[in-house]
């Protein structure tokens, strides 16, 4: 089996607040601080209104999930609840739904499992999970402690599998969490759950966490050949843990866009995609790296690496990260070509970057859905 | 950087956490133990004098400098604790005179309140951690850290020498981010001690806060809030000097010395 057999495709939205009004340039930081009076409430309708409908044409257009994150007190999505754009969507979609995904962190883990129940049960067993720790800026942004907040999240995780795959009442003891009755209502559709992912930045606590509990990996943020190490990296602590190697179990993310020639394609996105990473991205070291948030080791090696949130320019970005603007035969070719080198078949794509207006991105999941993703389907090695 | 050339050196276990504690002066001097605030960076050089009338002790805290951290540390009361068996390992039962400066002085006010049949007198320095609505101080991690080192004294040449010629310097910024991780701990969901203000007067041991008139970290205006809860204290403030009141006073570092006599 090579990973070009049983490759998925799904959409992922940010479902950013974009285009910004003036003077955003001379914010240092575009999360945690940047201020809340430059949201307006009727462009935020309209964006919504917007963004359903490009979640609801991935569906039609046959894409094998849509998903949403989750960030606060940030212009870079508007979902600071995806679990509700999650439910707005289930009853006008056929195809799965990825909530990618709220930091139990930031809610009681009986509520996170509970509501994730419900939204697998409402749309009949379509729905996949992620468990971020959340990104630093979240913890500023949030009253939970960041110096604590990997071993509160690991205890979060407990009681949600818990309350998954026990069957209720039992009780849970923990440092940060004590439930004398773990009982929820309902539960998921999917047994024994919905499927299930730590989604990170290739650090080794939360790579260890993910290959531990034998769930699946989502790596974002990092240069291709970082996360290829990690992905190895995480392989191999799944087969120490005892866990099957399942190539469902790891995903990557690419940003693509489809137009009629390689260079209409690059026209056409360059400024979404650098608007992503200068202005979207955007912030400090300090709101990265609350105190706490990552060991003093891990520490010394992020301040020692590059600086990707607000530094950019296209040809490095190109070069080190899975982005692709081109024909269908381009975006195919390389999207081919990750798949068989990272040896992982499910694709997070970004094809709705930035600043990206509504043509384009309706444009953008038309093409790769009618010429991309069957030029990728017919490249399957296996004989069925 | 870190000059602690005549300190003697301890190493000790304690509870299974490795200490290091710098003394000076005569080992048969009165004790008189400093706890230091939430960055070590600016030295010792402040405590030298105190030398020619006691036996100073200065101990890292867990998860500073060159202590190591503290395995399970999740609040203040485990300082408390730490310090009760450092002090037993030492042999400091009683008499000690104890200075707490900054985050250090709201350990020593913490200590002072479990453990005051241990202290002769206590100096409280610029203590951190009181909720005075009438003079509240920033919230120290709300404060880019590039900002503090001007925000700690009033005259910048003092911190000069302690700072790295390169703001980028990577050691340094690891070394402060260990501690600002160990302070985060303990302090960012409590940054207000819950404790203090209930017990502190019930601590009988007589007190001395002092402040420097120009701290822009903690305000002076917090001195009398603490002198106020302090059953027996005194309450000095000092000219001229910012928040690391000691490194920039020798008056101040004078009448550390003259009250604990």
């Amino acid at each position: 089996m090579s990973a070009l057999d049983d490759l998925e495709f799904i959409f992922f939205h940010l479902m950013p607040y974009a285009p910004l009004p003036d003077g955003y340039q001379q914010h240092d930081s575009m999360w945690v601080d940047y201020p809340n009076s430059n949201f307006d409430p009727v462009t935020g309708h309209e964006l919504y209104k917007r963004y359903w409908s490009e979640l609801l044409l991935a569906d039609k257009l046959g894409y094998d999930g849509v998903f949403v994150n989750e960030h606060h007190n940030t212009q870079f999505t508007m979902n600071a609840a995806p679990n509700l754009t999650a439910a707005a969507i289930i009853p006008h979609t056929s195809c799965r739904i990825g909530v990618y995904g709220t930091p139990p962190n930031f809610e009681y883990p009986n509520r996170l499992a509970e509501e994730y129940a419900m939204l697998d049960v409402m749309s009949g067993g379509r729905l996949e999970v992620a468990f971020p720790l959340g990104t630093g800026m979240e913890y500023w942004a949030n009253s939970v402690n960041p110096a604590t907040a990997r071993a509160r999240f690991r205890e979060g995780l407990d009681v949600i599998f818990q309350a998954w795959t026990q069957p209720g009442p039992t009780a849970y003891a923990g440092e940060f969490y004590n439930y004398r009755y773990l009982n929820p209502w309902p539960t998921p559709h999917q047994k024994p759950h919905p499927p299930a992912y730590i989604v990170g930045s290739g650090s080794e606590e939360t790579v260890e966490l993910a290959a531990e509990l034998g769930l699946g990996y989502s790596v974002v943020f990092i240069p291709t050949s970082a996360q290829l190490k990690v992905f190895d990296r995480y392989r191999e602590r799944l087969a120490h843990h005892g866990h099957d190697i399942d190539r469902k179990k790891l995903t990557f993310g690419v940003m693509a866009y489809v137009a009629e020639t390689d260079q209409q394609a690059e026209e056409e996105f360059m400024p979404h995609c650098m608007y992503f990473f200068e202005t979207a991205l955007k912030t400090t070291p300090r709101y990265l790296i609350p105190p706490g948030y990552v060991t003093v080791p891990e520490f010394r090696k992020r301040i020692s690496g590059p600086d990707v949130h607000g530094n950019a320019n296209w040809d490095d970005l190109t070069a080190i990260n899975r982005i692709v603007a081109g024909s269908p035969e381009k975006v195919a070719d390389s999207i081919a070509n990750w798949a068989e080198e990272a040896d992982v078949s499910r694709i997070s794509l970004n094809l709705a970057l930035g600043d990206m207006p509504h043509w384009k991105v309706v444009k953008n999941l038309t093409l790769f859905a009618e010429e991309v993703i069957p030029r990728l389907r017919a490249k399957k090695v296996a004989v069925v | 950087m870190k000059a602690t050339e005549g300190f003697e050196k301890l190493r000790l276990s304690v509870n299974g956490t490795d200490t290091v504690v710098l003394t000076l002066g005569d080992a048969a001097a009165p004790p008189l133990v400093f706890f230091h605030g939430a960055g070590t960076f600016h030295g010792w050089e402040f405590a030298r004098p105190w030398a020619s009338d006691f036996r100073v002790l200065i101990p890292h805290h867990p998860g500073f400098a060159e202590s190591g951290d503290m395995d399970g540390l999740r609040e203040f009361g485990d300082f408390v604790l730490h310090y009760g068996a450092l002090f037993d390992q030492l042999g400091l039962h009683g008499d000690v005179n104890l200075v707490g400066l900054s985050l250090g002085g709201r350990l020593a006010a913490r200590f002072a309140i479990s453990q005051q049949h241990r202290l002769r007198r206590l100096v409280l320095v610029a203590p951190a951690g009181l909720r005075v609505p009438s003079a509240p101080a920033d919230d120290l991690f709300r404060i880019p850290p590039e900002q503090i080192p001007a925000r700690l004294v009033k005259n910048f040449d003092v911190l000069l020498p302690w700072l790295p010629t390169d703001p980028h310097d990577l050691d340094f910024a690891v070394d402060r981010y260990r501690e600002t991780r160990t302070v985060a701990t303990v302090a960012w969901d409590e940054p207000f001690d819950r404790v203090i203000p209930r017990w502190m007067r019930t601590m009988t041991v007589p007190t001395m806060v002092m402040w420097g008139d120009d701290d822009a970290l903690i305000p002076v205006g917090q001195a009398t809030a603490w002198a106020d809860l302090v059953p027996d204290s005194d309450l000095c403030l000092f000219e001229d000097a910012g928040h690391l009141l000691l490194d920039e006073s020798p008056a101040a570092v004078r009448a550390v010395a003259e009250f604990c006599k």
